[in-house]
């Protein structure tokens, strides 16, 4: 089944149009996540989803209904807010429990659900302190807690980990593809961070300026990308692009080659000037500038001792390099 | 050597920035309460002030002319906070409600019209409901008989036991706009995101306000009601502008305030007693410092204060 339709959505504040013609379905289960540059509209989807924006044109549909005029609370979804949204008067346990109590379900209901989430979210020892009493790791699961106790068929994120440090933003990210696996339940996911998406995603959409640039797989995405935009916006470092390659391309297009997929030979079809080096340990990343002045990137694997200054020859296979045309469309 | 390097110097830049604001306040706060308090403790006889001790509170408080005067303007001061309490403040935060709503057209216009008030003078609006109310010249029996609703009228300001509560509701449509700003501001403090989640979880419209506004903007709420006693139990100018000092009918509308005028200043044929009127003027400060202590330690500590 599916979990949720989007045909034809437009969305305009006034003059200025965030959402054109966005069309996509999320199939029962699926973990899809919306990525893309700031302002590119993502987050403005999630909340036409969720209801607390309507559509300019368009339908959604959620589990095969029409929920274009249902209020948000009657459309079977969660939602997770990037700044948690927790209610501060409230306890772990109330904040979870305030939705079905809203819902007038049987106090044992409650009491039921809330327990499970508490238990699975390994928020036992907190359950009855208040939002200000926990870190931001904490916050973030009772957030997550709060959406699971309604038992929704979509799950919704809005960027849940920005507010996050980079560690616990790691920890929890495989927290929530853990609670993915277990609830196999359909969620979405809004984030602008590539990793989160090649890491989390079944299905990743990406737009820009509220456009649908792509939509597949992680691994479609990065072998095959549709264009230009997508083929810059997911992996790291991103693709290089080249005007004056070694490879023909047509008028004003660029040649782009993945930082992986160049490597150090004593004769290549590229030649440069290392300017700076990132050792990472795993990884090292040389930054280059080719003879025709342009600047790419490198990762070797493994640790090298390519010094800054030192003259380099690059060398790539032909097949993991794509082409694009002047308006960044991908040439086949 | 090493230790006369060590021992803090005495930080004399701190007494020089607090020295202006205290000298200040010093002069004009705390010389006259102490000294207000110091009078209390002293009467006149023959024409010489002599120290009594506490035979000034043992004369307001055991002669019954005295205590009945007081006890009377006591009750009436309840009377006036209770009915700030009860509907100035209720209605301010209603008031505040409607106006952070998002759809609400001209809610700029109303906020200023419902402000305006608290910026007139006390003489302006006590001399302004006198008159809209005077059963002789006033407007509202004309506009009470136009809707046919004329036998409800009375003479409000004239009957004992109108007076005190129609005044006190005067008070109300004055100063209704300051807990309604305040708690606008409460309101608009509150996170977007916290509303938006509680309307996913269907909690919109009034249970929003019950459940999630409310709680947040009870802090809000109580130094509303602090401000309020404070400000109520120190009052005298709208009874004093509206009834003169015998706040008639009767002393019906008789408050601490207008019980202290007439003591220390004298009024018509009452010769003024400083020394008595420091004694009222003590009494209403513990009163005062009474309440708001009981608020401080009693209510205030037990409020969470929410950060956002």
């Amino acid at each position: 089944m599916t979990a949720l339709t989007l045909s034809n959505i437009h969305k305009s504040f006034g003059k200025v149009e965030v959402l054109s013609d966005v069309s996509l379905t999320v199939e029962e289960g699926e973990f899809v996540v919306f990525v893309g540059p700031s302002g590119c509209g993502k987050s403005t989807l999630l909340r036409v989803i969720a209801g607390l924006e309507d559509a300019t044109s368009g339908t959604v549909e959620i589990g095969g209904e029409i929920v274009n005029s249902t209020p948000p609370a009657k459309r079977g979804i969660a939602m997770v807010f990037q700044s948690y949204a927790l209610y501060p008067h409230l306890t772990v346990r109330d904040n979870m429990g305030l939705g079905l109590k809203q819902e007038k379900q049987p106090k044992s209901v409650i009491k039921e659900r809330v327990d499970a989430a508490v238990q699975m979210l390994d928020l036992a020892s907190y359950a009855d302190r208040h939002p200000s009493d926990l870190s931001g790791g904490q916050r973030q699961r009772v957030a997550i807690g709060r959406a699971i106790v309604r038992q929704p068929k979509l799950f919704l994120f809005d960027e849940p980990l920005s507010n996050l440090d980079a560690a616990l933003r790691m920890n929890t990210r495989i927290e929530i593809a853990a609670l993915h696996r277990k609830l196999s339940a359909s969620m979405i996911y809004v984030t602008h961070d590539q990793t989160e998406a090649m890491t989390l995603a079944d299905k990743i959409v990406v737009l820009r300026d509220g456009r649908v640039e792509q939509v597949g797989s992680p691994m479609e995405l990065y072998n095959n990308p549709a264009n230009r935009f997508v083929a810059g916006f997911l992996g790291a470092p991103a693709m290089n692009f080249l005007a004056h390659g070694p490879l023909p391309v047509a008028d004003g297009g660029t040649l782009g080659i993945r930082p992986e997929h160049l490597r150090l030979t004593p004769e290549g079809r590229l030649t440069g000037t290392v300017t700076h080096v990132e050792r990472l340990g795993g990884d090292t990343n040389l930054l280059v500038r080719t003879e025709a002045n342009e600047a790419i990137t490198v990762r070797l694997f493994g640790q090298d001792s390519t010094e800054v200054g030192a003259t380099i020859a690059l060398d790539f296979d032909d097949h993991a390099a794509f082409r694009f045309d002047l308006q960044g469309q991908r040439l086949r | 050597m090493r230790k006369h390097e060590n021992s803090p110097r005495f930080r004399w830049h701190i007494v020089v920035f607090l020295a202006p604001a205290v000298l200040v306040y010093t002069a004009v706060m705390i010389y006259p309460l102490f000294n207000t308090l110091r009078l209390s403790f002293f009467a006149e006889v023959d024409q010489q002030r002599v120290f009594v001790g506490l035979q000034n509170f043992h004369r307001l408080f055991g002669d019954a002319i005295w205590s009945n005067q007081f006890w009377n303007a006591l009750g009436n001061n309840l009377w006036f906070f209770l009915i700030h309490m009860l509907v100035q403040n209720p209605i301010g935060i209603a008031l505040a409600a409607i106006l952070s709503h998002s759809r609400l057209r001209f809610a700029a216009f109303y906020r200023s019209a419902i402000f305006i008030p608290t910026i007139l003078s006390f003489v302006i609006v006590g001399f302004a409901w006198k008159l809209i109310l005077s059963p002789i010249w006033g407007i509202a029996p004309g506009m009470l008989d136009a809707v046919g609703l004329n036998s409800l009228y009375a003479p409000w300001l004239g009957k004992e036991e109108y007076a005190l509560t129609t005044l006190s509701l005067v008070s109300v449509w004055q100063f209704v706009g300051i807990p309604m700003m305040l708690i606008y501001a409460a309101l608009l403090s509150i996170p977007e995101e916290i509303l938006e989640a509680a309307e996913v979880e269907g909690i919109t419209g009034l249970s929003a306000f019950w459940k999630i506004k409310l709680p947040l903007i009870l802090p809000s709420i109580g130094i509303i009601s602090i401000l309020t006693f404070v400000a109520n139990f120190n009052a005298f100018d709208l009874i004093y502008a509206a009834q003169g000092a015998l706040a008639g009918p009767d002393f019906s509308t008789d408050i601490l305030g207008t019980f202290l005028y007439r003591t220390f200043f004298g009024f018509q044929l009452q010769l003024g007693d400083p020394h008595m009127g420091s004694a009222i003027a003590s009494a209403m400060f513990l009163i005062i410092l009474l309440g708001v202590c009981l608020y401080l330690f009693g209510i205030q500590s037990r409020m969470r204060r929410y950060q956002f």
